[in-house]
């Protein structure tokens, strides 16, 4: 590419756009017969943080002939030089150019990054609209949690990932490779043998129509050989899949800047409102010593020292014992730092405690997620007041004095009782301070965090319609002034981002001409406070003659076509509506190490699971 | 442990170039404590709390300046030779970073007082007479204003710099520059940049066809000659 030191020099933060850390994986390109543009809609600093792009990075460039190389989204002001420039939008490794790769990755995070994600398409010249793109064009893939609801950006996007992509991206660029090797490419051809790959989603492929009142009156595929239901991946061994031991060592500070180990996938629990406890089952867990030997060679080839071990909740991991023992033994006299992140509160014993006392934190957080037993029943956090309170005794004992405490408005049957539960339960935390005869000498704070209920595709409570942003302000309001205990610091999350993101979640195609005229009027980063314009995006929907109410506001029947509907996470619909109504009356599923309560994930397979497997 | 005075004290001399002009002195100082682990290089320790491994830097290299020779200085727990450390840390750097020395030192890193800089200039607005005019430029008072911790502050930065020569070679300006380091006198070489920005036309503005590069050459002590 052309010299661009002195745009280098005009710009924050200049290392974001110049690749060359230690870790990245440069190939000789004559040996390549299919180049990759792996693209994060947001910064470097958070795309490099992101442990499933470091995952994928890896396991590409482990095919010879495949290069994968890295993008992020440029900041406002190297944005502003590249437009004035003209200079495309290049990938960090060889500095090509972006339209000049044969596939075009994305990893779709969250909701707020589809403008900044079709601003990048937009940056890099390619047309933004799938339907607009010539045969020359990239492929553009879409993969990560929106691909379970890609409906809203459907139209942008050539092929969604559906599920765990290591393997399944492999798949892809050698069916790529294999038809461009024989002849036989064209890009549609080539889609349409992609979508008899297991684990993709084509979505020129169907046809969708609607009723009257909105809602779906079919969707279907438009031909007999596309499936009418894309099952997700899952990788059924985590002990002998690949797992990136050589990450790349940004210079600059990124968000997570340490190891980051993965212990397991999915979650036991089930709570209703969590997506990612749903579309990761079924659980499937790495051993001790696997985890043991990736955390020594990461170490070997990184220099960090700073270890977190990652999962959905990491006091279930059942080898979790056996496994901070392995690895205490070595990071403890190599100084390195060993974090455990989503504690759970009920299983947060003494002998866990006294680990983790010896590393440093100061702080513990937990998340009980509703004030009341009642609500916490009705949305299957299982887990009781007593629990809490002796896990914090624990931690006063243990000499902390921060405890964080996360929570969330609007949550389905939700009444004001239940939100006074919020402060009641914060203050009983600090009278446990105050009763633990060994607490540290140090002033209490209980920060109570809430956020906004968001009903989420694929969850049991995916029929729920979200608050009304005025219910959701004058829930926090409430709150606000139920809490009058000093001690107790008070946090809360924008109900209009929340909103935005209702709409996107549960969206359906008809979205995307609005995400069209958003990217044209310049939004971009919705997920960052300075840029999140909540009135600019009700304009864009009014303009494109969509009602917001219709996506974040509406109970949906059990009986009416989702969007999501094509996709097969694999977790049966009757299951999640018993489980919708169950929460309606305050019953509780246990979990899945207690009993199978058959939802159906573990016809996926799976090693090192609890489930009964299928005979 | 070893306590600080029994462990041998290492130089290291190495280049930063390319692309890794952009990393700040932070980053790098962050960067290379990392490198010492995976280099399985035994670094003494700072005690107390909070250990960090100790390594001390001579002059901090501002961003965008390229350098041919940097300086720093750790401190061993136990024996390594120096080639064996060498060839570590060349295998643990990042592409362009190049360890081109490792040494027991007889100097100290405070004896820096100036350092040589090579700047190029790419400009459609340089012409014959381009070269003439910097020198004249950079042998009168010439103020700059430099952001300090407490504002902006105008500066006449002719105190600094020590020599000057410029000379044009295939439509670029090469200017050699020696500008006072280190801790008691310093100056940004991004400053003569600036200094040219605001007294000449040579940058109008237009970022892609108005570059410079500005490269350490050579940290000298305050006899001048070369330090090591």
């Amino acid at each position: 590419m052309q010299d661009i030191s002195s745009i280098l020099k005009s710009v924050s933060k200049p290392g974001r756009y110049t690749g060359g850390e230690y870790g990245q994986i440069i190939k000789n390109k004559e040996d390549i017969k299919c180049r990759i543009a792996f693209c994060f809609p947001d910064t470097y600093e958070i795309g490099m943080s992101n442990l499933g792009v470091r995952l994928l990075y890896g396991a590409l460039n482990s095919v010879p002939e495949v290069w994968c190389e890295r993008v992020y989204a440029p900041w406002t002001d190297m944005e502003e030089q590249m437009r004035k420039y003209d200079i495309p939008l290049w990938a960090l490794e060889s500095r090509d150019e972006v339209n000049k790769f044969d596939i075009v990755a994305f990893s779709l995070q969250y909701e707020l990054c589809y403008t900044t994600a079709i601003n990048m398409l937009d940056l890099a010249k390619i047309p933004i609209l799938a339907s607009e793109r010539g045969e020359d064009a990239p492929v553009i893939l879409g993969g990560g949690p929106c691909a379970y609801n890609a409906e809203p950006v459907a139209d942008f996007f050539d092929i969604f990932s559906i599920g765990e992509g290591e393997e399944a991206l492999v798949e892809l660029a050698n069916l790529y490779m294999s038809m461009k090797t024989d002849g036989t490419y064209t890009k549609t051809a080539f889609l349409r043998e992609a979508s008899h790959l297991k684990g993709f989603y084509v979505p020129s492929l169907y046809n969708v129509e609607y009723n009257e009142d909105g809602t779906i009156k079919s969707f279907a595929p438009k031909y007999d050989d596309v499936p009418s239901k894309v099952e997700k991946r899952i990788i059924a061994d985590l002990n002998t899949s690949y797992f990136p031991t050589k990450p790349i060592m940004p210079f600059i500070e990124v968000v997570h800047d340490r190891i980051m180990l993965e212990t397991f996938r999915g979650c036991i629990r089930g709570c209703r409102f969590c997506q990612a406890g749903m579309v990761f089952r079924p659980v499937r867990e790495k051993n001790a010593q696997t985890l043991d030997c990736q955390a020594r060679e990461i170490f070997n080839n990184t220099g960090y020292t700073e270890i977190s071990l990652t999962s959905l909740s990491i006091s279930d991991y059942s080898c979790l014992s056996e496994a901070t023992d392995k690895l205490l033994a070595w990071t403890n006299p190599n100084k390195i730092n060993l974090s455990l992140p989503s504690l759970r509160a009920d299983s947060f014993t003494r002998e866990l405690m006294n680990k983790i006392s010896s590393i440093r934190q100061s702080g513990l957080t937990f998340a009980p997620e509703a004030g009341t037993q009642r609500l916490r029943d009705a949305i299957n956090k299982n887990l009781y007041e007593k629990d809490l309170m002796n896990a914090v005794r624990l931690a006063f004992e243990g000499g902390k004095s921060q405890v964080k405490l996360y929570f969330m408005n609007g949550l389905p049957t939700e009444t004001y009782e239940d939100i006074e539960g919020i402060a009641s339960l914060a203050k009983r935390v600090v009278d446990e301070f105050y009763q633990t005869p060994s607490r540290p000498k140090k002033p209490i704070t209980v920060t109570v965090s809430v956020s906004c209920f968001v009903p989420k595709p694929h969850t049991p409570f995916q029929w729920e319609p979200q608050n009304t942003l005025e219910e959701l302000v004058d829930k926090q309001q409430f709150l606000a002034e139920k809490i009058v205990d000093r001690k107790i610091r008070y946090n809360w999350h924008e109900a209009k981002v929340s909103r935005l993101e209702a709409v996107f979640s549960k969206g359906d195609r008809r979205l995307g001409r609005a995400i069209a005229l958003a990217q044209r009027k310049g939004m971009r980063f919705d997920a960052w406070d300075e840029f999140f314009d909540y009135d600019k995006w009700m304009h864009v929907f009014d303009e494109c003659g969509i009602n917001p109410d219709f996506y974040a506001n509406r109970r949906i029947d059990y009986d009416e076509i989702l969007p999501w509907d094509v996709i097969d996470i694999g977790v049966s619909k009757s299951f999640m509506i018993s489980e919708n109504k169950k929460a309606h009356q305050s019953i509780t599923t246990p979990n899945c190490k207690e009993k199978c309560s058959g939802c159906g994930a573990n016809k996926l397979g799976g090693d090192l699971t609890w489930c009964p497997k299928i005979k | 442990m070893v306590s600080e005075n029994q462990v041998i004290q290492v130089r290291i001399k190495f280049k930063k170039y390319g692309s890794l002009m952009y990393i700040s002195h932070l980053d790098l100082a962050k960067t290379m404590q990392r490198i010492m682990v995976r280099a399985g290089i035994d670094i003494w320790y700072s005690e107390g709390f909070n250990p960090q491994p100790k390594i001390v830097f001579a002059v901090p290299l501002p961003v965008g300046v390229e350098s041919e020779c940097e300086y720093m200085d750790i401190k061993l727990n136990s024996f390594m030779s120096l080639d064996d450390i060498k060839k570590r840390l060349n295998d643990s750097f990042p592409d362009e970073m190049e360890v081109l020395e490792v040494y027991e030192p007889e100097q100290k890193l405070k004896n820096v007082v100036y350092i040589d800089h090579e700047i190029e200039i790419f400009s459609p607005q340089i012409n014959q007479n381009t070269a003439l005019e910097l020198e004249k430029l950079f042998s009168n008072d010439i103020f700059v204003s430099k952001k300090t911790k407490s504002g902006e502050k105008e500066i006449n930065i002719k105190e600094f710099i020590y020599s000057f020569i410029a000379r044009e070679e295939n439509g670029k300006i090469v200017i050699n520059t020696i500008l006072c380091a280190g801790s008691d006198k310093n100056l940004n070489p991004e400053l003569i940049i600036e200094a040219i920005r605001k007294n000449t036309t040579i940058f109008s503005g237009d970022l892609l066809n108005e570059r410079y590069s500005i490269v350490r050459k050579e940290m000298l002590k305050c006899d001048m000659t070369p330090f090591k």
